[in-house]
């Protein structure tokens, strides 16, 4: 009887264990879904900053020199294990020349527990001042795009800023101005948006920082 | 990709466990954890070390800072990052358990105020430590809102551990066997359970995309599998399971045993059989409340580890 009674109890109790889990499961999934459903009505093509400028990449018209990156790693001396910007390829032959996408939504600026990270509001260009770094490395996990990287040698974290100071004197930026071919241009992203965007070849959903940057693929 | 490793896992650990460890002694003086404790003062002690230690680790691996910590100041500056809140919230803790374990230590009465506080602190530290991961939407594996709700009651459950684990081997004066610490360390471990399984369903929903099933991959049957099932699951998790519920069983028993035993003419066999088989059980909790932290360690250790970026860097 007794014995009976035991091997019931424990019975009873994997099925009620067995009822919470799939009840936990469940709440586990639901409000995920709701949230998702917030999320895609808060989705925005709106400009967060007065004017919102942004590279444009055309693939079919891109020759593979790797001027652009070169010509920034000369001049701002960028270790090259920790690039500012990068020409990707695959074997099919595919590439993109990318930096930094100076996002509408920079999750590197949220996080960054010193603020090193400003978004300016006169262009939006995202700009990170290394000399307040502490080298945490939370928005190299932040940035969908691993256009922040940890300089090894100062320990301070730097990346692509759009060669803000050559704008200012009224010259656009290294990369874009040694592209023979023009397919690396920068535009305002009003324009720009209306020709792309940067759902490209597996690169992650705009939608988390609203990237500054179209891809045009060939 | 990010460089975090075993400093931030065990910076991630220390915060839950210190965090908990208050708890522990917190729940224990306002008398959740039965009528006679000694559990009441020794996680007051620990409290704020383990968690200054655990910042501690958490300077030691940063860059720049590291050479020029004047810059680590400014860590109080972006109130829209998540780690300047831990910041904000290890410090107050910090502060706060330690003028309470100065009180307890002089054995004079804190404010009930001052209890308090720190207790919801100690809260915020252990969900701190879990919404720093959580929050990161390029690492969808963390991007889960399930995160913080596995660390906080992982912190809970470790830290009822070591203050248990301390309590025996300091407040050798009063020992005492509180059948409702037992349950208590039941009812986490199971809550630890269900929200680990929660975690995993929600991942293998889809809801937080390919990449982070990659990453739970990772822990279920590819690299980090051994560690995840042995050290975790079967050493960290299912194994108190079971010598919980035993307790719970044995104890329900006991009173009826203990009467049996006072009737009984012939005290002195029952006793020392009762001693034996006490002390043997006795070294199984102690080394239950060992595999609870280590179980509690290797989880920090795995969920940083297994962190795969959205993005691979790659074009497909
Ligand atoms: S690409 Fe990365 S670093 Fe650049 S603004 Fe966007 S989130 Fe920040
Ligand atoms: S690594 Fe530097 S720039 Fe990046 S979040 Fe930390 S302090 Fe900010």
């Amino acid at each position: 009887m007794s014995h009976n009674k035991r091997v019931e109890l424990s019975r009873r109790s994997v099925i009620k264990g067995g009822l919470l889990l799939g009840t936990v499961a469940a709440i586990g999934l639901m409000p995920i879904k709701l949230l998702r459903a917030e999320e895609t009505v808060k989705e925005n093509a709106e400009p967060k900053t007065k004017k919102q400028i942004g590279f444009s990449y055309d693939e079919a018209k891109c020759i593979k020199c790797e001027n652009c990156v070169r010509i920034c790693q000369e001049t701002y001396k960028w270790e090259t294990d920790a690039p500012w910007r990068k020409l990707l390829r695959n074997e099919k032959g595919d590439a993109l020349s990318m930096s930094c996408n100076h996002c509408a939504d920079p999750a590197c600026a949220k996080v960054c527990p010193v603020n090193a990270y400003t978004k300016r509001e006169s262009d939006g260009v995202v700009i990170q001042d290394s000399s307040k770094c502490v080298g945490c490395g939370y928005c190299l996990y932040a940035c969908p795009y691993h256009a922040p990287h940890i300089q090894k040698k100062s320990g301070a974290v730097s990346k692509c800023h759009f060669c803000y100071k050559l704008q200012d004197s009224g010259s656009g930026p290294m990369c874009v101005g040694v592209c023979p071919t023009q397919a690396l241009t920068m535009g305002d992203m009003k324009e720009l948006s209306q020709k792309g965007n940067l759902n490209y070849k597996g690169l992650p959903n705009p939608k988390i920082t609203n990237p500054s940057m179209i891809a045009i693929p060939k | 990709m990010g460089h975090w490793g075993w400093l931030i896992a065990i910076y991630l650990f220390l915060g839950g466990l210190g965090a908990g460890a208050y708890l522990t002694s917190f729940a224990a003086e306002k008398g959740f954890l039965g009528k006679k404790t000694n559990l009441n003062q020794v996680g007051y002690y620990v409290s704020a070390p383990i968690v200054a230690f655990g910042a501690l680790l958490l300077i030691t691996d940063l860059g720049q800072g590291l050479k020029k910590p004047w810059l680590i100041i400014n860590m109080f500056l972006n109130f829209s990052s998540v780690m300047t809140w831990g910041i904000y919230i290890l410090t107050a803790f910090i502060f706060v358990a330690f003028i309470k374990a100065f009180f307890v230590w002089k054995k004079r009465q804190a404010p009930d105020v001052l209890s308090y506080i720190g207790a919801i602190l100690a809260l915020a530290t252990a969900a701190y430590t879990g919404m720093l991961l959580a929050v990161i939407e390029g690492v969808p594996f963390w991007n889960s809102y399930l995160m913080p709700v596995v660390f906080v009651v992982s912190a809970l459950s470790t830290g009822l551990s070591l203050t248990s684990l301390l309590a025996h081997f300091f407040e050798k004066q009063h020992q005492v066997h509180e059948e409702r610490v037992s349950q208590v360390h039941l009812w986490l471990v199971s809550m630890e359970i269900l929200s680990i399984t929660a975690f995993f369903a929600l991942i293998y929903s889809g809801s937080q995309g390919a990449v982070a099933k990659l990453s739970a991959n990772l822990l279920l049957t590819e690299s980090l599998a051994l560690p995840f099932w042995l050290l975790l699951i079967l050493a960290g998790l299912v194994g108190p399971l079971v010598f919980y519920v035993q307790q719970s069983r044995c104890q329900k028993k006991a009173p009826l045993a203990m009467k049996e035993q006072n009737l009984s003419e012939n005290a002195d066999m029952p006793a020392g059989v009762n001693q034996g088989a006490s002390a043997k059980s006795q070294n199984a909790l102690l080394l239950c409340d060992g595999a609870v932290m280590v179980g509690g360690l290797t989880l920090r250790c795995l969920i940083v580890f297994a962190a795969l970026p959205v993005w691979n860097g790659l074009l497909s």
